[in-house]
């Protein structure tokens, strides 16, 4: 009996210990999470309270120096750059450890090794769009042609890896205690895998959309209705801009078959509306103080722990300051003691999708031209939580990989085609960042930028001299007017891309007249630049604004460029309401409701600042008309693009008769007023549910800007209804999901003054209090003070701790 | 006595060695101080379940005092639990389960091996 009741209770005893060990189903381990000396409890303390005056780091030639501020930005001071890497490294690991490992992981395709097989379509199209194979070409290049940016890479790794290494389980992210899985560690190939995940997001074609369109509404309506060039033109370099280069010759080959028929299968994700960005600078002669100012904000993803880190990385020859992408080395967005940079995206249909022949089924070779090319297979091993391995096939042809195939959504019309992309070429995008993160002059700025080659970029320059200058720099093809912008056959020698613009011939202006530069994800030249220019996505709003603020300031301070950052003009609106206004007419004067909304709307002022009603009355009615007007794209049966709300614009002021207006399957004709009239009566209709529902329709409340943890499901890590305004089209580009990512100004000058923010905050624990407490900050359109940091200043310091 | 002392020595083992070893180690070591007091059987139970049980409760409340910090509302809400205080209690009462039986398992194995005590009287 003794023997029996203690083998009993022992049993019991160990059962429930191994049962709150093991995960049961997606729920984790329980003993783990909630063991208080181990589990998420103890990521409540924040970094100050776990403050180490020294921590190790195996390797370093000499101790390195961290001073964080009160807002836990890190000021790195090392004796060499290897030495500053690997602290970098080390520093960002230690706050954005989990952030840099998942992000990777969903770029590699490896999602379904964490959270099992409902990642494992994503994870296919991720390796077969090829971001592996593009960093992969990537390593083959730095080991070819850059030893030194390769061996600072394995530094910054290896300072990863030293955090990583003495983690203790209390400090390990809470994601990884609640997802379940351990980090792995850190390799340069992960860096640049980093930067082609950029080029991911950033990056989108039409090409599906367009070939239907194409074959849908014929040439001539195609152009009418997308027009290469708007009629206010306002592009990233200045119009009169005169272009002194001999163009390599290019002409278009006669009689094209296009691949022509139309596609009933759904286009790639496309990055979503509203990513893109602003950047500027002004000369001297146009500021108060003489000296050049240069802003910058990058709209993307609102995202917990944010995309963006901020840090200062100093040696003995050079101070740099602004924000890094953690995984990746050095500053994206900056500036040092003498030039000060920053980015916009310049997209410019830079994937291209080509036809492959295959000779038979076993699809080792394809047509192309008289001959057969051979095909190579790369194999793709998924491993899936919980179960085996998946592979996957995939074939490459010169072109690039064929993404959709007998294997992968063969019910699509599309397979068979191949992805050309600037991603899959050997590039060294990290160098131009570390060059930049010390260049002293304009002529820096032009070597670092050489060696950038995708995602394409506007990258604005400022300098202590007193230079302003804009390039937009990627790897271009040489593309005749057209090529690219539909399917091609992959088969015709004459489809592929020729050439590529030379570097020095890419669009660029230096100190020109009008005393700025600026871009905002607009076109980027006049069509006097003598090579084709093509995307789906230019600005047609932010831009005009930008630039026409700055044509007319003078005298500029810092502070009238926080508030241009800040701007909440609704450009579109002042473009198109007053058209609407009158297009309605009194159709409405009997009703009462009705009368109190068109009475808001007309004493608007345009601007979407978080308080006003104006702006969501607006931007439900402007919805519904365009809906409206292009409905019948709809009723194609296949994926297009609708003409953009420009163009829309365009049409109703112009050409309110138009036979586009025209609605086929009724008997009447109508005009732009119908649908003006139409889509106001939707709009009452919702917004008697709106009230309904919110009780209030203020801007703010109604456009819900929601910054949320990258797992989306981890609803509490995220913060909902941000109170700002601004939106898509706006200066202020904060909608919903996107916005500025981050803002920052700075004055070059004997010192310079900077001022920075983003919507996060520096630590990437939930359970700190320096994971979200920019928000409030930028809600309001305020900033950090940014100006770089001396060894020895001693005020505003939150702690510092010597590594060694 | 035992029982206090038992209750008192559990705590300690939680905040001396849990620190630095998961809580199987903390299991083992409340059930080897259990063989050594030599509490009866269900107060044993009782004892190092408190002893444990209120160690992870108080190190739940200190910390949440220390720090200030949000998170477990925040968790609470993922695990779909309520709130940061319900927390607490099921770390508490996951503690104490965890220590009960470990020291219960401790005081079964020494009576395996004490002989009655109407031995001592024979000699």
């Amino acid at each position: 009996m003794k023997y029996f009741s203690f083998l009993l209770v022992l049993a019991i005893a160990v059962t429930l210990a191994v049962l709150v060990s093991k995960p049961l189903g997606p729920v984790p381990p329980l003993a783990p999470l909630i063991d208080p000396y181990h589990g998420f409890w103890q990521n409540m303390f924040s970094e100050d309270e776990l403050m180490e005056e020294e921590l190790s780091l195996p390797g370093l030639s000499s101790p390195v120096k961290v001073i964080y501020d009160e807002n836990l930005i890190p000021h790195i001071f090392a004796s060499n750059k290897k030495d500053l890497y690997m602290a970098q490294g080390y520093v960002t690991a230690k706050h954005r450890l989990w952030q840099m490992e998942f992000q990777t992981r969903a770029a590699a395709g490896r999602l379904s090794e964490i959270v099992g097989d409902i990642a494992l379509d994503l994870d296919r199209m991720t390796r077969r769009k090829g971001l592996g194979y593009g960093a992969e070409l990537g390593m083959e290049f730095l080991k070819k042609n850059d030893p030194e940016t390769l061996e600072f890479l394995t530094s910054y790794a290896a300072g990863v890896n030293h955090y990583i290494s003495q983690l203790n389980p209390g400090q390990t992210p809470v994601e990884y205690k609640i997802l379940n899985y351990q980090p792995e560690s850190w390799t340069p190939y992960k860096s640049l895998l980093l930067l082609k995940y950029m080029s991911d997001m950033l990056v989108g074609d039409r090409d599906l959309e367009y070939t239907n369109l194409r074959k849908i509404l014929g040439a001539k309506m195609l152009d009418k209705l997308y027009p290469d060039f708007p009629n206010e033109l306002d592009p990233v370099i200045e119009s009169e801009k005169a272009w002194e280069f001999d163009p390599i010759p290019i002409s278009k080959p006669d009689s094209i078959n296009y691949p022509d028929e139309t596609w009933k299968v759904e286009p790639l994700n496309q990055p979503e509306e509203g990513t893109g960005s602003n950047n500027w600078a002004v000369s001297g002669s146009k500021t108060k103080s003489g000296k050049p100012i240069l802003a910058n904000d990058p709209h993307l993803g609102l995202n917990l722990p944010s995309l963006w880190y901020s840090l200062q990385l100093t040696t003995p020859e050079y101070s740099v300051k602004g924000a890094s992408l953690p995984g990746a080395l050095g500053i994206i967005s900056g500036f040092n003691q003498n030039i000060a940079w920053g980015v916009t995206n310049a997209t410019k249909d830079a994937r291209d999708w080509y036809r492959i022949t295959f000779q038979n089924e076993d699809r080792n070779a394809y047509r192309y031209g008289d001959e057969w090319r051979p095909t190579t297979f790369r194999i793709e091993e998924i491993k899936i939580k919980d179960q085996e391995a998946f592979l996957d096939t995939v074939v490459y042809t010169h072109y690039g990989p064929v993404m959709y195939d007998k294997n992968f959504r063969s019910e699509r019309q599309d397979v068979n085609f191949a992805l050309k992309w600037t991603v899959h070429m050997g590039s060294n995008e990290q160098k131009t960042f570390l060059l930049l993160n010390e260049a002293k002059n304009h002529q820096d700025y032009n070597l670092a930028l050489d060696h950038f080659t995708a995602p394409a970029q506007n990258f604005v320059f400022a300098s202590k001299s007193g230079d302003i200058a804009m390039r937009i720099q990627g790897k271009f093809a040489l593309k005749w007017p057209e090529q690219g912008k539909f399917f091609m056959d992959g088969s015709d020698p004459r489809m592929e891309w020729q050439d590529y613009i030379p570097n020095d011939q890419n669009p660029q202006t230096f100190n020109p007249e009008r005393g700025f530069v600026a871009s905002a994800n607009q076109h980027p030249v006049a069509a006097t630049y003598p090579y084709y220019v093509f995307d789906n996505s230019y600005e047609h709003y932010r831009n005009r604004r930008i630039n026409g603020k700055l044509r007319q300031m003078n005298e500029i301070t810092l502070e009238d460029m926080k508030a241009l950052q800040f701007d909440d003009f609704y450009q579109q609106a002042f473009d198109v309401l007053p058209t609407m206004l009158t297009l309605l007419g009194d159709g409405f004067k009997e009703n009462e409701k009705a009368q109190t909304y068109l009475t808001q709307l007309k004493e608007w002022d345009f601007y979407a600042d978080p308080n006003q009603k104006a702006p969501t009355l607006y931007h439900l009615w402007w919805n519904n008309l365009y809906n409206h007007i292009w409905k019948k794209w709809d009723e194609f049966g296949v994926p297009v693009v609708k003409p953009n709300s420009y163009q829309t614009i365009q049409l109703l002021k112009n050409e309110p008769g138009s036979e586009i207006f025209d609605m086929e399957e009724t008997p009447e004709i109508e005009t732009a007023k119908n649908h003006v009239q139409k889509s106001f009566q939707s709009t009452m209709e919702e917004m008697e549910k709106l009230l309904e529902e919110n009780g209030d329709y203020a801007w703010a409340n109604y456009k819900n800007t929601t910054v949320q943890h990258l797992v989306p499901q981890f609803k509490a890590f995220s913060v909902y209804n941000v109170y700002t305004g601004g939106g898509a089209g706006i200066v202020n580009a904060t909608s919903g999901r996107h916005g500025a990512s981050w803002r920052m100004i700075v004055e070059l000058g004997d010192k310079p003054q900077a001022f920075g923010v983003y919507p996060g905050g520096q630590s990437g624990n939930p359970g700190s209090k320096y994971y979200k407490n920019f928000i409030p900050v930028w809600a309001e359109g305020n900033y950090l003070q940014f100006d770089l940091r001396e060894e020895a200043d001693s005020e505003g310091v939150l702690f510092q701790t010597t590594l060694k | 006595m035992k029982f206090i002392a038992l209750t008192i020595l559990s705590v300690m083992v939680v905040v001396f060695v849990n620190p630095f070893s998961p809580f199987w180690i903390v299991m083992i070591g409340i059930g080897v101080i259990s063989i050594l007091i030599g509490a009866k059987g269900f107060s044993s139970f009782l004892a190092g379940g408190l002893g444990m049980g209120l160690a992870w409760l108080g190190q739940t409340i200190w910390v949440s005092f220390q720090t200030g910090s949000a998170l477990p509302d925040q968790m609470a809400e993922i695990m779909g639990l309520g709130s940061g205080v319900f927390l607490s209690m099921i770390t508490g009462i996951l503690g104490f389960l965890l220590g009960g039986f470990s020291a219960y398992s401790g005081s079964l194995f020494r009576r395996m091996f004490i002989k009655r005590p109407d031995n001592l009287y024979r000699g």
